[in-house]
C-alpha cells in the first residue's frame, strides 16, 4: 500500500516530503566531506584563479529537471534555452550586457518600422560538416512559425507579410505591423534555432528526441540524449566564433536537490543551475564551490482577474495589495536574494536600453501601494464585500518560495477578514488557471528571455489577444501600440513605464518581487562576463580552466 | 488437442488471459477518462506561459483533436492502439513504443534486482527468526525489519548515497551507466533502497508463515515419528512457501509500478518518473501506454504466482484453480 500511494506524488511533493531528521543529518555531515577541512569562507564569483589556458576535458552541469526534447521549438522551457544555446544559433544572439549581437547574421537594419534586413554570414557550418545556406535559414523560420511543429515558441512570431532572400547572403522580413522588438524574435533567446533542412527532412520532422538529436551551427554537437537522465555534447572545430576550451559537456538531469548537492560534494558535478535559495548555504560550504547569485529577469506578482467577483472591485484589489508585505517576503522568504518589484518590467530588462541603475530609479518612481493593514481594512470597508470573503491562491510546486509568500499574505489578509487558502499544485495545473476566466486571484511567475524591454508588460497588459487579468484600458493599449511602433528604444521605455503607471490605478497586477537565480560553480572553472543573460548566450565559450 | 484444452491448467490460463484483456480495456478507458477530467490544459502546457495568438491555440487544439467529443477521442486512441500504434509522446515527439522499451527495461531491471535482494535476504532471515523464536536473534531481525518497513525509500536512498557514494566512493551517485556490469553497478544502491522496505516485509511474512506451520500438528507428529530434522524442515517449508510466494509475487508487481521515489533520488530514467511527468502534462499516449504496461506486468505476475501455487500445492492442481 505504501508503494501504491507513493505513485500519486509528484517529484515536487517527494522533495518536500523528505524525512526531516534524515536530511538534517545529511546536511550537517555534508559541510565537511571526508578528508578535507571545513571550508569557512567560500570564494565569490570573481575570486577564482586566472585562466591557465588549459583545455577542460569534461564539464558536468547538473540541471534540476529533465528536458523532454532537445528541440527548443518543441519544448520552450527556460532549461531548454540554456541547453539549446550551445548547439544552435539564431540570426542574432545576446551579449553579456543583455543587448543584441551578431550570430548567424553579421548585421541587421530596420529601414522602416515594419521591415528588417539581415545580412547572413557565409561561413557558418553545421556540426555535421555541411555548410549552412540561406534556404536552411528560411526553412528554419518557416518551421519556427508553425504552431504545430513549434508549439513552444511559435507564439513569439508576429504576423508576417513576407520573408524572402533579398541578396546572395541576405534575407528581408516584412511584418504586417510595425514592431520595434522584432529583432529579438529570430534569436536563440527568442524563437529561432537554425537547423539543417536536409537533417530535418531526413528525420521526417521528428527532431530533438534521443534517436534524432538536434543539428545546429553552434560550437557543440549533440551526441547523446536520454530524457530524465542526461544529454551530452561534443565540441566541433567548425564554429565561426572559434574553438571553446571545454571539449565535452554533459548535462545531468538530477531532480532531487539533495542528490544534486551530494553530487557536488563528491566532485561529480562542476556547475549546478538553479540551486534552491534555501539550500545555498550548504552549497557555499562545499569545498571548492562558489555560488553566484544573479537577477534572472523573473517577475513574480499577483494577478487579479478583473472580471471575476469580488476581484472585479478595485477596492478589493487595493486591500490585498496593501496587505502584501513585500519587503518581508524578499528579506525572509528569499533571504534577500531578490528585489521588491516596483513595476512589471525588471530593471535588467530595461537595462538593454538604459543603464540598469537608471531603470531601477525610474521603476521606483512608479505609483506604489504601501504595506499598510489599516489602509487595507479601510479599502475593504469601501468594497462590495466589506465583511470579507474567502479565496484560494494556487502556487506551482516548482516554486516553494511562492508558497511561503502566499502564506505570509494569507496571514495579513486574515487580520482584515479575508480568508485565503493556499494550495500547492503541479506547475501544469497552475498554468491552466492563468487567464481561465474563473480564477480571480493567481500568481504570475514569468522569466523573460529576450532583452525586449516590453516583453513582460506586453504579455500582461496588451489586450489584443486578451491577457491573464482580462484587463483592458484604451489608454494603456494605445501606449503599448505606440511602443511597438517606436523605433527609438528609449522612447519604448518611456511608453511602457507610462502604461505601467496608468495600470497601477486599476491594479490588475500587483508586482511582488524580481527574482534571482543561484548558480553553483566549481572553483576550477572560471567564467567571464557572468551576467543575467550568461546562460542564454553561447556560454561554454566563456568558460576557462582556473588555476 | 481437445484433451489439452480440457486440461484445468490450460483452461485456467486461457480464462485468465481473456480476463486480462477485458481488464486492460476497462483500465484504458478509465485512465483516459480520468486524464480528460483532471485539471490542466494541454494547450497551455504546449504553448507555455507566454502571449499566444488565438490562431496558435486553435492550431494546437486542432492538431490534437482537443475539441472532439470524448468518446471520439478515446475511440481514435483505441483503434490505433489495437493496430499496435501507441502514437508519439505529445511532450517530446518521441515514439511511445521506444520510450516503453527504454524506460520499462530499466525499471524492470531495477525491480528484479531489488526483488532478488529482498527475497534472497528476507526469506532466510525470516526463517531464522521463526526458528529462533523469542531469542535475541529473533528480536534483532524483527527490529531491523520494523526499521526497514518504516523507512521511506527515498530517505534510505539519500543515506546510502551519502555513505557509499560520497563518503566511501564505492558507487556512483546517479545515472544508469553503459554496458551490463556498469549498469548493475549503477543500479546497486537504488535496488538496495527499493529492496529495504520489501525485504523487511518478506522477513515478517516468512517468519509468520513458518511459525504458523511450526505450530501445526503434522510437524509435531513428524518429529515424534523420528523423522530427520531435514525432512521435517522440507515438509513445513513447502507449506509455508505458498503464502510467501503469493504475497512476494504480488509485491514484485506493485514494486514495478512504484519506483518513482527511488527514481527521483537516483535520477534514473524509469517509468515512474515518466508516468508522473506525463500525467501532469496530460501526455495521453504515454500515460495510457505506461499504465497498461504496469497493469500487464501485474496481471502477468499474478498469473505466474497462481501457477507457482499450482506447482506447490497438489490439492489445488487436482480440484482446479481460481474457481
Amino acid at each position: 500500500m505504501r508503494l501504491r500511494s507513493s505513485r500519486a506524488l509528484s517529484p515536487g511533493h517527494v522533495r518536500r516530503a523528505a524525512a526531516v531528521a534524515t536530511i538534517a543529518a545529511l546536511v550537517a555531515a555534508g559541510g565537511c566531506s571526508p578528508g578535507s577541512p571545513q571550508n569557512s569562507s567560500a570564494p565569490t564569483a570573481d575570486t577564482v584563479g586566472p585562466d591557465t589556458g588549459e583545455e577542460i576535458d569534461l564539464l558536468t552541469v547538473a540541471l534540476p529537471g529533465s528536458l523532454a526534447s532537445l528541440d527548443a521549438n518543441t519544448e520552450g522551457g527556460i532549461l531548454n534555452y540554456y541547453v539549446a544555446s550551445i548547439a544552435q544559433e539564431g540570426l542574432l544572439g545576446v551579449s553579456p550586457d543583455g543587448t543584441l549581437e551578431p550570430a548567424l547574421a553579421t548585421s541587421w537594419e530596420q529601414p522602416d518600422p515594419s521591415t528588417y534586413v539581415f545580412d547572413l554570414r557565409d561561413d557558418a557550418v553545421f556540426a555535421d560538416g555541411t555548410p549552412m545556406g540561406v534556404d536552411d535559414v528560411l526553412f528554419s523560420i518557416e518551421q519556427a512559425r508553425d504552431p504545430e511543429v513549434s508549439p513552444g515558441t511559435a507564439g513569439y512570431w508576429p504576423q508576417i507579410t513576407s520573408i524572402e532572400q533579398s541578396d546572395t547572403w541576405q534575407i528581408t522580413i516584412t511584418l504586417a505591423e510595425p514592431n520595434q522588438a522584432f529583432a529579438w524574435v529570430p534569436t536563440a533567446v527568442g524563437a529561432l534555432w537554425v537547423t539543417s533542412k536536409a537533417f530535418w527532412e531526413a528525420n521526417g520532422g521528428t527532431v530533438g528526441t534521443s534517436d534524432t538529436l538536434v543539428l545546429g551551427t553552434g560550437p557543440y554537437r549533440a551526441t547523446a540524449f536520454v530524457p530524465d537522465s542526461y544529454a551530452e555534447f561534443e565540441r566541433v572545430d567548425t564554429w565561426w566564433g572559434g574553438v571553446p576550451k571545454v571539449k565535452t559537456i554533459r548535462f545531468e538531469f538530477i531532480p532531487d536537490e539533495n542528490t544534486r548537492l551530494l553530487a557536488r560534494q563528491a566532485g561529480d558535478v562542476d556547475i549546478a543551475l538553479n540551486v534552491p535559495i534555501a539550500q545555498a548555504d550548504q552549497w557555499e560550504q562545499t569545498d571548492n564551490t562558489r555560488v553566484v547569485f544573479q537577477p534572472d529577469n523573473s517577475y513574480v506578482g499577483l494577478t487579479f482577474d478583473t472580471t471575476v467577483a469580488p476581484f472585479d472591485d478595485v477596492h478589493v484589489r487595493r486591500a490585498i495589495a496593501h496587505s502584501a508585505d513585500r519587503q518581508s517576503m524578499v528579506d525572509g522568504v528569499l533571504q534577500g536574494k531578490g528585489e521588491v518589484a516596483t513595476g512589471i518590467a525588471t530593471p535588467e530588462q530595461l537595462g538593454s536600453v538604459i543603464p540598469v541603475d537608471e531603470a531601477r530609479t525610474r521603476l521606483s518612481e512608479l505609483p506604489q501601494v504601501d504595506f499598510d493593514l489599516q489602509a487595507a481594512a479601510d479599502e475593504l470597508a469601501l468594497s462590495s464585500v466589506p465583511d470579507g470573503f474567502t479565496a484560494e491562491l494556487k502556487f506551482p510546486n516548482t516554486g516553494p518560495q511562492l508558497g511561503k509568500a502566499a502564506l505570509a499574505l494569507a496571514q495579513s489578509l486574515g487580520t482584515i477578514g479575508i480568508e485565503l487558502t493556499v494550495t500547492e499544485v503541479p506547475i501544469e495545473e497552475w498554468l491552466a488557471t492563468l487567464g481561465d476566466g474563473e480564477t480571480g486571484l493567481s500568481f504570475m511567475w514569468y522569466f523573460s528571455t529576450t532583452g525586449d524591454p516590453a516583453e513582460v508588460i506586453t504579455y500582461l497588459l496588451d489586450d489584443t489577444y486578451g491577457n491573464v487579468a482580462s484587463y483592458s484600458d484604451p489608454e494603456v493599449s494605445d501606449l503599448l501600440a505606440q511602443a511597438r511602433e517606436a523605433t527609438d528604444q528609449k522612447k519604448v521605455v518611456d511608453l511602457i513605464l507610462e502604461a505601467n503607471a496608468l495600470e497601477v490605478d486599476d491594479l490588475a497586477y500587483w508586482p511582488l518581487w524580481w527574482g534571482q537565480s543561484a548558480t553553483a560553480i566549481s572553483d576550477s572553472i572560471g567564467a567571464t562576463g557572468f551576467s543575467p543573460s550568461f546562460l542564454l548566450s553561447v556560454w561554454p565559450a566563456r568558460l576557462y580552466a582556473a588555476g | 488437442m481437445g484433451r489439452t484444452w480440457r486440461h484445468p491448467v490450460v483452461r485456467f490460463i486461457v480464462r485468465r488471459t481473456a480476463g486480462t484483456v477485458v481488464l486492460l480495456l476497462g483500465l484504458s478507458f478509465i485512465v483516459f477518462a480520468l486524464l480528460y477530467l483532471a485539471p490542466g490544459d494541454l494547450t497551455k502546457n504546449l504553448l507555455g506561459n507566454r502571449r499566444v495568438s488565438p490562431e496558435a491555440i486553435a492550431a494546437v487544439r486542432e492538431q490534437y483533436h482537443l475539441d472532439d467529443p470524448f468518446f471520439l477521442q478515446y475511440g481514435r486512441w483505441l483503434l490505433a492502439a489495437l493496430h499496435g500504434d501507441l502514437g508519439v509522446s505529445i511532450r517530446s515527439g518521441a515514439g511511445v513504443w521506444s520510450m516503453l522499451v527504454d524506460r520499462g527495461g530499466l525499471t524492470m531491471a531495477l525491480t528484479m534486482i531489488a526483488f532478488v535482494l529482498a527475497v534472497g535476504i528476507g526469506v532466510p532471515l525470516g526463517f531464522l527468526a521463526a526458528r529462533r523464536r523469542n531469542t535475541a536473534v529473533d528480536r534483532g531481525v524483527v527490529g531491523a525489519a520494523l526499521v526497514g518497513v518504516s523507512a521511506p525509500s527515498f530517505a534510505v536512498g539519500l543515506l546510502l548515497l551519502y555513505a557509499f557514494a560520497v563518503m566511501l566512493g564505492w558507487f556512483p551517485l546517479y545515472g544508469v551507466g553503459d554496458g551490463l556490469l556498469d549498469r548493475l553497478w549503477h543500479l546497486a544502491l537504488p535496488a538496495v533502497a527499493l529492496a529495504t522496505g520489501l525485504g523487511a516485509l518478506v522477513i515478517k511474512m516468512t517468519r509468520t508463515a513458518v511459525l504458523a506451520e511450526l505450530e501445526q500438528d503434522y510437524v509435531t507428529f513428524a518429529r515424534a515419528r523420528g523423522l530427520s530434522g531435514r525432512t521435517v524442515s522440507r515438509l513445513y517449508l513447502t507449506n509455508a512457501a505458498i503464502p510467501i510466494v503469493t504475497s512476494a509475487g504480488l509485491m514484485l508487481a506493485f514494486l514495478f509500478g512504484g519506483t518513482i521515489l527511488v527514481e527521483v533520488t537516483f535520477a534514473l530514467p524509469g517509468i515512474g518518473l515518466l508516468l508522473s511527468e506525463s500525467i501532469t502534462f496530460k501526455d495521453v499516449p504515454v500515460v495510457q501506454a505506461v499504465t497498461l504496461l504496469v497493469a500487464l506486468v501485474i496481471a502477468g505476475t499474478s498469473l505466474l504466482v497462481d501457477l507457482a501455487y499450482l506447482a506447490l500445492d497438489p490439492r489445488v492442481r487436482r480440484t482446479g484453480v481460481g474457481a
